[in-house]
């Protein structure tokens, strides 16, 4: 068996004063999908930008398929790495953001091809046919030449998962990916991941939505106040959480679903 | 509701619903629009009449000299003067803006200090410091510091006058763009940096790609300001004896003694070169606002007139 593709290990860090996370670990396999929940202010999304190294750590090591992300070790030390080696780090890594973050000057597939062409040197034709693909599989062949501001809310973001899938991710990475959306169009993007999930793409989402979460994930991860307090595969953590702070999210998060819809 | 007008009985509301689709709307009236636009074609009016019937305008001298040959060789200094120092204003500028940003705060402060220098005199005393520049050091040498020079030589044959404006000008509008360039990066959204480097781009790519064309988008409208002042600022360098468009005049007018006919040609020049770049700046914005349908600009105005700063871009951008 190959090592897991994600391992973190003892993770910490602190904006000045206020601690995000405390000696956070876990452990995702090739193929699996994690889903982390918990309350807002948790740590949850700041791990996500840890794993890619848009947030750095304070101590604690971050693996994602045998590369120590962010660092060198240098004898008993880290030695943070240049932007240019991390950036050759996280083009392995997809992201997809809570408010999507397309490039608004550029078009659906402008923004696609721009990685594949700019970063990984592929050619402008080959680029450009893989993306009117991956813009197919997510349901937006119609919209390649839109610029972002003409799409609705689910359909920039399903842009967004098109261009991280562009760049041939190991991982993909889902910071609140329906957030930010009116509900009715929360189901569509969701759609998406789910097929990813079905393609065995190792993924790990940070997500409100619970009965996604139990349907996709192969584990779920409660965090609170920067530390993991329980994880497990859903069955276990929605039907019979061993914590009883989960518990308590879980009866919370229940309420405010039953109140929204 | 209840405004003043007709009694509200039950008869009207029933008049109003039955004859309800068959109402056309009219607009509003705007009786005080219409006299204030009548006042203002009046004073027109009054103005026109007495610029062209007053002879010390001196129209005939003014058509006599608009195309005369030591003006329009001052026009020409005067558009590659512009030309140049924004070229170099703007070059330097974005070096500034990106140094300014820089967390090294010797690098950052470096940027500072040339910005508080430069924007803390006034660009006639630059460009008389430039001119004079052989006075404070006689000589000046390239090369590699402490070590061998490429070039050398005496200040009074490298820094001419056309090199003295350039610098000042240049350098010193550098300090103006400057500020507009870094409000324009910083204006960029914080998640359009975490998503270029989320997708592996390296910091020189990320700000090229993608945040300094959506920084344009603030950037651009200043900086026609910026390059119509400067359009006019140019005129300070005849204190340093270089011909330009009002220096040219001026010279002319020294010899026969025909000021106002030619501030007249000069002014001319002038406007019509602002409306130019007006337009210019325009095609521009239009490019630059892609993807952005008119918010990028103030909007509301409906009616356009050819003069008016910010207008129809809106439908350039919302292609």
């Amino acid at each position: 068996m190959s090592n897991p593709m994600v391992i973190v290990n003892e993770v910490s860090k602190s904006f000045g004063e206020i601690v995000v996370l405390q000696g956070v670990s876990l452990t995702l396999d090739r193929g699996e999908v994690m889903c982390v929940i918990g309350p807002s202010g948790s740590g949850k999304s700041t791990l996500l930008r840890c794993v890619n190294h848009l947030e750095k750590t304070d101590r604690g090591v971050i693996i994602v398929d045998d590369h120590l992300i962010g660092y060198r070790r240098e004898g008993d030390a880290l030695r943070e790495l240049r932007e240019s080696e991390v950036a050759v780090q996280r083009a392995d890594i997809g992201m997809v953001f809570q408010r999507f973050n397309l490039f608004p000057h550029m078009t659906a597939l402008e923004n696609v091809v721009e990685a594949p062409i700019g970063v990984r040197r592929e050619g402008r034709a080959a680029a450009q046919e893989r993306a009117m693909d991956l813009l197919e599989r997510v349901g937006l062949a119609h919209r390649v030449n839109s610029y972002p501001t003409m799409l609705s809310g689910g359909e920039q973001q399903r842009v967004a998962i098109a261009r991280a899938l562009a760049m041939r991710p190991k991982l993909m990475l889902f910071d609140e990916p329906t957030s930010a959306l009116d509900p009715e169009l929360v189901g569509e993007v969701l759609d998406v991941i789910r097929d990813l999930a079905a393609d065995g793409m190792t993924m790990m989402i940070v997500t409100h939505e619970m009965a996604f979460a139990r349907d996709v994930a192969n584990r779920v991860v409660f965090m609170d106040h920067g530390a993991i307090v329980e994880q497990g595969p859903p069955e276990q953590l929605f039907g019979a959480p061993r914590e009883e702070r989960t518990r308590t999210f879980l009866l919370r998060s229940q309420d405010g679903a039953a109140q929204g819809t | 509701m209840s405004a003043a007008g007709e009694p509200r009985t039950e008869a009207t509301v029933e008049q109003l619903v039955s004859a309800g689709a068959d109402l056309r709307v009219k607009r509003a009236r705007h009786p005080g629009r219409w006299l204030g636009a009548l006042l203002i074609a009046v004073l027109v009016a009054v103005l026109v009449r007495s610029v062209v019937t007053n002879e010390n305008f001196q129209w005939d001298v003014v058509g006599e000299y608009i195309f005369d040959e030591g003006i329009l060789s001052g026009l020409v200094t005067t558009l590659w003067l512009t030309v140049v120092a924004m070229l170099i204003g703007i070059v330097l500028s974005v070096i500034l803006a990106v140094m300014r940003l820089s967390p090294n705060p010797l690098v950052s402060g470096a940027s500072g200090f040339y910005l508080w220098f430069f924007r803390g005199t006034p660009v006639l005393v630059q460009l008389i410091f430039w001119y004079n520049l052989a006075a404070l050091f006689p000589t000046i040498s390239l090369g590699i510091p402490f070590g061998p020079s490429f070039i050398h030589g005496s200040s009074n044959a490298i820094i001419t006058p056309y090199v003295a404006a350039i610098l000042g000008l240049g350098l010193n509008e550098a300090a103006y763009m400057a500020e507009i360039v870094r409000a324009g990066i910083l204006s960029v959204d914080k998640g359009q940096d975490d998503a270029a480097r989320a997708l592996g781009m390296k910091r020189s790519r990320a700000m090229r790609r993608v945040i300094l064309p959506q920084a344009m988008r603030f950037i651009i409208p200043p900086t026609g300001n910026e390059t119509i002042g400067m359009l006019k600022t140019t005129s300070l360098v005849s204190v340093i004896a270089l011909s330009d468009l009002l220096y040219s005049a001026q010279a002319i007018y020294s010899r026969n003694y025909e000021t106002i006919p030619l501030l007249i040609v000069v002014s001319i020049w002038y406007l019509f070169l602002t409306s130019l770049l007006t337009i210019g700046q325009r095609q521009i914005e239009a490019y630059f606002g892609r993807g952005h349908r008119g918010q990028a600009k103030g909007g509301r105005r409906g009616r356009r007139l050819p003069w008016s700063t910010t207008a129809g871009a809106d439908q350039g951008a919302a292609r």
